[in-house]
C-alpha cells in the first residue's frame, strides 16, 4: 500500500549552501586524511567532506574529522594574550608586542641567573611542519636551551628510539598499501577501529579482497581483537617476552631467512643466544599466552609469503617500549619483512604531525633527522642558519618527561608549553600540579584559553588552530600533505608560525638569521636541508602536494626535474639490499633481555589499570569535549570493569566508583563488560583530573616514554552517588 | 540537484542492476508503474523542479547492515548529523550494541539503525497531522516538520525509534533517506561514510557484493511483523547464547536453538527490590496524558450515565437531573473536561497548531480520538447551554451527539494505545480500564452532585452499583493483564519487572487502593448517604486512578533498539537530567521545554489561509490519495 498526499510541501533537506571547498589535511590523528572544508558565500564555515581522490582516505572521514569544521567556533578559544605576575592572580589582557617582549625578557633573566638550560621548551605534535622548523630555529639558534622536546615523548618516542636502534634512523618504512599485499598481519597493542578508523577501513577493504590471518595482541577484547582470527590476550607489560618467544621458535625451527639476515643485518648470534631464554614453555608462564599458540603464531608469521607488524601505544607506552619496537623490528628482519610490499614494521603514529616534529622540529636534535652529537650536522645547520655551530649543544638535552622532574628539582625555572596540556596528559597529575606551581615563569601557547594547564601559566598566547593557518603535516606513511587556510583565527589569535617569528625578533641574533614571513618560504628552507637525506622532500611544493593529495617522502628534486610525478601511494623505505642508515647499511639485530619492573597488582591494589583512546575524543578533549556531536558518545569518564569483579565489589552498572592507586584517586562511572578480564579495568585517558591521577608512568630507559598502561589500583564503592556525580561534574568544565 | 563530485569514490554510487519483483513479505518492490500519476513527478527538493534520473527511482529501497562488520565508530551517525545539520541531542541514525560471552571470548555486536522506510509505516498511519508521506520514489517515508505539531505519537508507534522528537524545537524530524543523493545515483551519506563496510543501501532484497545473507532479524531488532521494515541484515560470524544490553533497559536476548533466532527476555538488572520512585512516576511529561485521559473518561462516563439514564427514565438519574445540583454538575463537567483538553493541547510541541489534529481521520486513531472528544466537548457545552435555557429539543439533539461522540472518542483513545511496539499497552485491559474509569469516576461525579442536592439513598445506591461494576471490571482487567505480562517475554515482561521493582510500592499501593475501594463501595451500600464514607471513597478512588494511570505511562517499554552506554541510554539520560550534566549542551541530553501557545503564529496562519484553501484543506481530510497497487 502506498499513501500519498495530494498537496505536498516541497521536500526540505538541509542545504548548507557551500560556495567554496578548501583543501586541508585533518588535524587530529596521524592517519593524515584529506578533508575539504566548505564555506558559504559569506565565508562562514558550514561543512566538511573527505576528499574522494585522496589515496589515504579515499573520501572517508572518521567521526572527529566529519565535525572538525565545528572547531572554528567552539567554546573556550583564546582571543587575546593574557598575562599575570603570579598564578594566584587573575589574568589581564595584554598586547602581542608587550607579551613578546615580556617573554623574551623573562627568558633572558632566567638564563642569565640560572644558565641557558634553565628555560625549557616543550612542544607538540599538533603544529604544522613549517612551524616546527621555525620553533626549532628559534630554540636552537636564539634561545639556546638544550631542554627542548615535544609531547611526542608521550606517544611516539619508543617508536623513534626503536627505529633508530634497529635501522639507524627514524622513519616508518611501510605504508598503508602494505595491507593489500601482506600474507599475515600482527597488530601489537593497536586498536585501529577506535584509534585510526580510516586505517582500519583500508585494512577491512584489503581483507575483503583477499583473506589473510589477522592476529591481535591486546589484553583487552578491543573491536580489532574481536575481528581478529587469533586474539592473544596478553598479560600487560609482557610483549617483549612474547616477541622473544616468537623469535625463539622461528630461529630454532629454522624458519628465519638466513640469506636476508646475512646480507642485511648484524647481531644474529647475540639475538639467537638471548632468545634461548624464551622458549615457549617458559614464556607462556610470563606472558599468559599458551605455548602452542606461541608456536602457531610464530610459524604463521614466518611462513607467510610476506608479513607485517603494526603497533601503537600498547607497545610504545611501556617500561620496555623501545625494546618492544626493536623486538618487532627483529621479528621482521629475521623473516625478511622490511621494505617489501606487505612486509614491514609499521608504527601507527599518534598526533597529526608527530612525524613532522620528528623530522623538522630540532627537538632532541637538528632538522632533517640530524643529530646534535654529529659535528658535521651541527656545522651544516649552523652554516645554513647563520648560527655559530658552537652555540649548539653537543648532545641532546632532557626528554620531555625528564624536563618536569628537573622543574621539581629546581634546575629548570621557566617553561614554554606549545599546544600541549600536561595537566591532563602527563602521568601522576598531582605531581604535575606541584611541578608546574614551582615555575618562576610558564608560558602556555594554545588555541584554547581553558586548557587546564593554563591554571599555572604566567603568560598565555592564543594560537590559531588547524585550518586557520597554512602549512604541511607528515602522516604515518611519511606522506607530506597540506593544510590550506579556511578561515581566520578568532580575535587576536595568531598562527604559531607568526608567534615564533614575533618572538624571534626579540632576540638580537635574529637579525643575521632568516625568519621568513611566509610558511612557503620556510618550506623552501626545509627542502634545501632535506636534499640527499632520508626524508628528502626537495621535489615537493605546496601546490604539488595539494594536487597530488599528499606526497610520500622521499621525493627528490631530481625526480621532479625529470618530470617524474610522485606515486599516489605505496612508497617504502629500505627496499634495496643493505640500505639501512647505519654506516655499513646493515640493520641491527639486538638482544633484548626482559626485566619485569611493572607495578603489578597485589593484595592491596588488586586490579591492573589499562588506559586508552576512544574514537570520538582526541587527546585531552580540549577540542572534542566542546563539540556535542563527538562528546555525546562519552561525555564523562567511565571505567570498563568485568561484571564478575563488579559483583564481588557490589558495583552496579552506571554507578560512580572511586579508583585508588599509590599516586591518587579518580571518580569514574562503572561500565560492566566482559571486554576486560576480572583483574583489569580500562579507563580512557582523555579526561582531566581522572585516570592520570592514578597512572605511574615509569619511564622507558631508551625513549623516556611513560608506561601509562601498566599500573595497579584498587576500587571503592561510593555510598553517596549524588555527591560522586557532583564531584565528577565539577572536575571538568567541558 | 545534489552535486556529484568529479572524484566521487565508486563505493558511494548505487549498484543495483537487477531487482526482484516482490520483497520478503510478498509486497511489490515496484511502487509506481509508468501509467501511474505518481510517475515522473519531481520531488521538488528545496523547491528544485528537476527530475532525478535514477533508473530505480520507483523501487522500494532499504538499508543493509552487515552487523558482523560494524565497528561502532559513529561515522554513519556523524555523517548523517553533519549533512542534516542536527544538534547533538538529535540523531536520525544511532549505533547501539549488545554484548555476550565471557572474557576473552567476548563479542560486542554493534547495530546501526535509522528509519527503515517500512512497507507499512505505522508512523504515517498514526500521525494525526499527516506530516508523513510514503513516496513512490524509493519508497521513502518522509516527514515534514512544518506540518508536525509535536505530539510525538509517531515516536510511540515506531518500533525502531526512528522519528526523533526534539524537546527544544517541539517537533519531530527523521531520516530522509538522503533522497537528494539518491536522485543522482549516490548512496545515503551514512552508507558512504561507513568505515567497517557494514552499512549498505540499495533496492530491497538485493544483496550487496560479497555478502550472503538477507535476514530481517538480529539480536536486539524487534520483530519485522509490525511494520515490514525495509532493512536487511547479515550477522553470522559469532553467536553467543545470550546477548545483553549495556543500557538501562531490563532486557536481554536469548538464542532459541530451534530456529537460531533471538528472543527478548527480562534481564533483572536492578535486582528484585521494590522501590518508590514517586518523582519518576508522577512528575513526568506524560502527566498531561494522565490528566487528559482520566478527565475525559470521567466526564464521558458521567454524561452517558446522566443522559442515557434520563432517556431510559431510570429514576436515579432522573432525580439527579431534576435536582438543584444539575446545573452546577454540568458546569463542573465542563470545567473538568476543559482542563483535560487544555493539558493535552499544551503538552504538544506546538500547541498553536492544535487544529491539525484532525487531518488524519482516515488512518490515525489519534485524529479520531481528538475528533470524537472534541465533538463530545462541543456537545457537552451545547447541552449545558440549552439546558440552562431550557431548550429541551435542542438539548436532546446535542445529547444524542454527545452520546455517540463521547464513546467514539474513548474507543479511539483505547485504539490509539493498542500499539504493537508497546506490549504493555497492547492488551484488552487498556480497554477495560478506560471503560471502568468512565464508570467509576463518572459515578463519583454524579454522586458528588447527588450528595450536594440531597438526592435519596436509592439514587446513591444505583451510583454505587455502577461504581462497583467499574471497580470489578478494573480488577478483572488488572488480574488478566498481570497474568499475561508475567507469562510473556520481551518488553511486556520487562514492564512487569519494572512494575514489581522500580515502581513496586506504588503498584502495591494502587492494588491496595483498588481493593479498599471495592470494600468501601460495597460497605457504603449499607449506608449510601454517609458523607464521610463517600469522602473516603472519593479519595481512595482518585488516588487509585491517578497512580494507576501514571503507572500506565511510566511502565510502558517500547520495542526500541539497544542503546550504548551513554548515547541512547535512558538510564544515563535520566541521570544527566537529575544531576545537571544535561545543562552542558555537548552532553547531548535535552530537557523537556515549557510550551507556549503562539497566538501570533496561529493568527498569521489564519490570515495567510484563504477561504478556498481552508475548504480544500478540510476536503482533503475526507478525500485523499490512497493508492492500492
Amino acid at each position: 500500500m502506498l499513501f500519498g498526499r495530494d498537496k505536498k510541501n516541497p521536500i526540505k533537506i538541509v542545504d548548507k549552501k557551500a560556495a567554496k571547498w578548501t583543501y586541508a589535511t585533518c588535524g587530529y590523528c596521524s592517519v593524515g586524511c584529506s578533508i575539504e572544508v566548505a564555506t558559504n558565500i559569506e565565508g562562514k564555515v558550514v561543512g566538511s567532506r573527505g576528499v574522494g581522490g585522496a589515496d589515504v582516505n579515499r573520501g572517508k572521514l572518521c567521526v572527529k574529522g566529519i565535525f572538525e569544521h565545528e572547531l572554528f567556533d567552539s567554546a573556550g578559544r583564546g582571543d587575546k594574550p593574557l598575562i599575570r605576575a603570579a598564578i594566584n592572580e587573575g589574568f589581564r589582557e595584554t598586547t602581542w608586542d608587550q607579551a613578546a617582549s615580556h617573554m623574551a625578557t623573562k627568558i633572558n633573566d632566567i638564563q642569565q641567573r640560572y644558565g641557558r638550560d634553565a628555560f625549557a621548551v616543550v612542544s607538540t605534535g599538533q603544529l604544522l611542519t613549517e612551524e616546527f622548523y621555525t620553533l626549532g630555529k628559534l630554540t636552537r639558534g636564539l634561545i639556546g636551551t638544550n631542554n627542548y622536546d615535544g609531547n611526542t615523548t608521550l606517544c611516539m618516542a619508543s617508536a623513534v628510539s626503536g627505529y633508530k636502534r634497529s635501522f639507524g634512523s627514524d622513519g616508518p618504512p611501510g605504508c598503508y598499501e602494505d595491507f593489500e599485499h601482506t600474507g599475515c598481519l600482527i597488530a601489537w597493542g593497536s586498536n585501529l577501529p577506535e584509534q585510526h578508523p580510516i586505517i582500519y577501513w583500508r585494512l577491512q577493504e584489503a581483507r575483503e579482497k583477499r583473506d589473510f590471518p589477522l592476529i591481535v595482541v591486546d589484553p583487552r577484547v578491543t573491536m580489532l581483537a574481536q575481528k581478529a582470527d587469533i586474539h592473544l590476550a596478553i598479560t600487560p607489560g609482557t610483549d617483549l617476552v612474547l616477541l622473544n618467544a616468537l623469535a625463539h621458535v622461528i630461529i630454532n625451527e629454522g624458519l628465519h631467512d638466513k640469506a636476508y639476515i646475512d646480507a642485511n643485518t648484524v647481531g644474529i648470534e647475540a639475538l639467537t643466544s638471548e632468545v634461548q631464554h624464551y622458549d615457549p614453555t617458559t614464556a607462556a608462564k610470563l606472558c599468559g599466552i599458551d605455548e602452542d599458540t606461541i608456536r602457531n603464531v610464530a610459524r604463521i608469521y614466518a611462513k607467510a609469503p610476506t608479513a607485517m607488524s603494526i603497533w601503537t601505544m600498547g607497545i610504545n607506552q611501556s617500561t620496555h617500549g623501545s625494546d618492544g619496537v626493536v623486538a618487532i623490528n627483529n621479528l621482521n628482519l629475521i623473516t625478511a619483512n622490511i621494505g617489501k610490499p606487505g612486509g614491514t614494521s609499521l608504527s601507527i603514529t599518534g598526533q597529526c604531525n608527530a612525524m613532522g616534529t620528528r623530522e623538522w622540529s630540532s627537538c632532541s636534535g637538528l632538522p632533517g633527522y640530524r643529530q646534535l652529537e654529529n659535528p658535521e650536522d651541527r656545522e651544516e645547520i649552523g652554516h645554513y642558519w647563520k648560527v655559530d655551530p658552537e652555540f649548539f649543544p653537543k648532545k641532546r638535552g632532557l626528554a620531555q618527561t625528564d624536563i618536569f622532574p628537573a622543574i621539581e628539582s629546581g634546575e629548570i625555572k621557566g617553561l614554554w608549553l606549545v599546544a600541549t596540556n600536561p595537566m591532563t596528559s602527563m602521568p601522576n597529575t598531582e605531581r604535575m600540579r606541584k611541578t608546574l606551581a614551582k615555575l618562576d615563569f610558564l608560558v602556555v601557547q594554545d588555541s584554547y584559553a581553558d586548557v587546564e594547564t593554563n591554571q599555572y601559566a604566567h603568560l598565555y598566547l592564543p594560537a590559531a588552530t588547524w585550518a586557520e593557518k597554512e602549512g604541511v603535516f607528515t602522516n604515518t606513511e611519511r606522506r607530506v600533505n597540506i593544510v590550506r587556510k579556511v578561515t581566520d583565527a578568532p580575535g587576536e589569535s595568531k598562527a604559531d608560525f607568526e608567534i615564533f617569528n614575533l618572538l624571534a625578533k626579540q632576540f638580537e641574533g635574529s637579525k643575521a638569521m632568516s625568519f621568513p614571513e611566509q610558511p612557503q618560504a620556510a618550506f623552501e628552507e626545509m627542502k634545501t636541508l632535506s636534499k640527499g637525506r632520508l626524508a628528502d622532500i626537495s621535489g615537493m611544493s605546496h601546490d604539488l602536494i595539494e594536487k597530488q593529495r599528499g606526497i610520500q617522502w622521499p621525493y627528490t628534486d631530481e625526480q621532479a626535474s625529470r618530470g617524474e610525478l610522485p606515486p599516489a601511494g605505496g612508497k617504502r623505505l629500505y627496499t634495496t639490499p643493505a640500505s639501512f642508515r647505519f654506516a655499513d647499511g646493515k640493520a641491527k639485530l639486538i638482544a633484548l633481555p626482559f626485566i619485569n619492573n611493572n607495578e603489578v597488582p597485589d593484595e592491596q591494589f588488586p586490579f591492573w589499570l589499562n588506559t586508552g583512546r576512544l574514537v570520538e575524543h582526541f587527546h585531552t578533549r580540549t577540542k572534542t569535549g566542546k563539540l556535542g556531536n563527538t562528546n555525546k558518545y562519552s561525555p564523562i569518564p567511565f571505567m570498563e570493569i568485568n561484571p564478575d569483579a563488579a559483583q564481588d565489589l557490589g558495583i552496579e552498572q552506571g554507578e560512580y566508583v572511586r579508583c585508588i592507586s599509590r599516586r591518587g584517586d579518580a571518580v569514574v562511572m562503572a561500565m560492566l563488560t566482559q571486554r576486560v578480564p576480572r583483574n583489569m579495568v580500562f579507563i580512557p585517558f582523555h579526561y582531566f583530573d581522572c585516570v592520570n591521577r592514578l597512572t605511574l608512568g615509569l619511564l622507558d630507559p631508551h625513549s623516556r616514554q611513560p608506561a601509562y598502561k601498566q599500573a595497579a589500583i584498587t576500587i571503592e564503592i561510593l555510598e553517596d552517588q549524588q555527591a560522586a556525580a557532583q564531584l565528577s561534574m565539577e572536575m571538568r568544565r567541558f | 540537484m545534489f552535486e556529484v563530485r568529479s572524484d566521487e569514490p565508486k563505493y558511494a554510487f548505487l549498484w543495483d542492476k537487477e531487482t526482484k519483483a516482490n520483497n520478503i513479505y510478498g509486497d511489490s518492490i515496484d511502487l509506481a508503474s509508468q501509467q501511474s500519476d505518481l510517475y515522473g513527478e519531481s520531488l521538488h527538493i528545496n523547491g528544485d523542479a528537476a527530475l532525478g534520473e535514477n533508473p530505480n527511482r520507483y523501487k522500494q529501497h532499504g538499508f543493509y547492515l552487515n552487523a558482523d562488520n560494524c565497528i561502532g565508530c559513529h561515522a554513519c551517525e556523524a555523517a548523517c548529523s553533519e549533512k542534516n545539520d542536527n544538534p547533538a541531542h538529535i540523531s536520525f541514525r544511532s549505533v547501539g550494541y549488545v554484548e555476550g560471552g565471557t572474557y576473552p571470548d567476548y563479542q560486542r555486536l554493534n547495530i546501526s539503525m535509522a528509519c527503515n522506510h517500512c512497507d507499512d509505516p505505522v508512523c504515517l498511519k498514526g500521525c494525526p497531522t499527516r506530516a508523513y508521506t510514503k513516496y513512490a520514489e524509493y519508497g521513502a517515508v518522509l516527514q515534514d516538520p512544518d506540518i508536525c505539531f509535536g505530539c510525538g505519537y509517531c515516536t510511540w508507534v515506531c518500533p525502531y525509534n526512528a522519528p526523533q522528537l526534539d524537546p527544544v524545537k517541539g517537533e519531530v524530524s527523521k531520516c530522509n533517506m538522503c533522497v537528494d543523493r539518491l536522485e543522482v545515483g549516490l548512496k545515503p551519506a551514512c552508507v558512504s561514510a561507513c568505515l567497517g563496510n557494514a552499512l549498505d543501501f540499495g533496492v530491497i532484497e538485493n544483496v550487496p557484493e560479497n555478502r550472503q545473507e538477507c535476514k530481517t532479524d538480529i539480536p536486539g531488532f524487534p520483530t519485522a511483523d509490525i511494520t515490514h521494515p525495509n532493512i536487511r541484515f547479515q550477522q553470522s560470524r559469532q553467536d553467543k547464547r545470550e546477548m545483553t544490553r549495556t543500557d538501562s533497559m531490563p532486557l536481554k536476548y536469548h538464542k532459541d536453538d530451534q530456529n537460531g533466532k533471538y528472543q527478548a527476555v527480562v534481564d533483572a538488572k536492578k535486582g528484585s527490590k521494590k522501590h518508590w520512585n514517586w518523582k519518576a512516576l508522577l512528575m513526568t511529561h506524560e502527566s498531561s496524558h494522565v490528566i487528559f485521559t482520566l478527565a475525559t473518561q470521567a466526564i464521558v462516563g458521567a454524561f452517558i450515565l446522566l443522559v442515557l439514564g434520563n432517556f431510559m427514565a431510570v429514576p436515579a438519574f432522573v432525580a439527579i437531573k431534576s435536582s438543584l445540583a444539575f446545573v452546577p454538575l454540568l458546569i463542573m463537567m465542563n470545567l473538568v473536561l476543559s482542563y483535560g483538553l487544555f493539558k493535552l493541547n499544551m503538552h504538544l510541541g506546538k500547541p498553536h497548531r492544535f487544529y491539525r489534529g484532525f487531518y488524519n481521520l482516515r488512518h490515525s486513531p489519534v485524529s479520531r480520538e481528538i475528533a470524537g472528544v472534541s465533538l463530545f466537548y462541543g456537545a457537552l457545552l451545547a447541552y449545558t447551554f440549552f439546558s440552562l435555557l431550557d431548550l429541551t429539543l435542542a438539548a436532546t439533539i446535542v445529547a444524542v451527539v454527545g452520546l455517540i461522540s463521547g464513546p467514539v472518542g474513548v474507543f479511539y483513545m483505547y485504539k490509539l494505545y493498542r500499539i504493537k511496539a508497546r506490549p504493555f499497552w497492547d492488551h484488552w485491559q487498556t480497554g477495560t480500564s478506560f471503560v471502568a474509569n468512565s464508570l467509576i469516576l463518572g459515578s463519583l461525579i454524579l454522586a458528588v452532585a447527588g450528595l450536594m442536592s440531597g438526592v435519596g439513598t436509592a439514587t446513591l445506591s444505583v451510583l454505587l452499583v455502577c461504581m462497583l461494576v467499574g471497580l470489578l471490571l478494573e480488577a478483572v482487567g488488572h488480574i488478566g493483564h498481570a497474568n499475561d505480562l508475567k507469562s510473556r517475554q520481551g518488553e511486556g515482561a520487562a514492564s512487569w519487572y519494572e512494575q514489581t521493582t522500580k515502581f513496586g510500592w506504588p503498584y502495591i499501593i494502587s492494588n491496595g487502593l483498588l481493593g479498599s475501594a471495592l470494600v468501601l463501595a460495597a460497605g457504603l451500600m449499607l449506608n449510601p448517604s454517609s458523607i464521610l464514607g463517600w469522602l473516603l471513597l472519593a479519595v481512595v478512588i482518585t488516588a487509585q486512578a491517578a497512580i494507576r494511570r501514571s503507572l500506565f505511562f511510566a511502565l510502558v517499554i517500547p520495542t526500541t533498539m539497544p542503546g550504548a552506554f551513554f548515547w541512547k541510554n535512558k538510564g544515563f539520560e535520566e541521570h544527566a537530567k537529575e544531576s545537571g550534566l544535561a545543562k552542558m549542551p555537548q552532553v547531548g541530553v535535552e530537557y523537556e521545554r515549557h510550551r507556549t501557545f503562539k497566538f501570533d503564529e496561529l493568527i498569521a496562519t489564519i490570515k495567510a489561509t484563504t477561504l478556498k484553501e481552508a475548504f480544500e484543506q478540510t476536503k482533503s481530510i475526507f478525500v485523499w490519495k490512497s493508492l492500492n497497487k
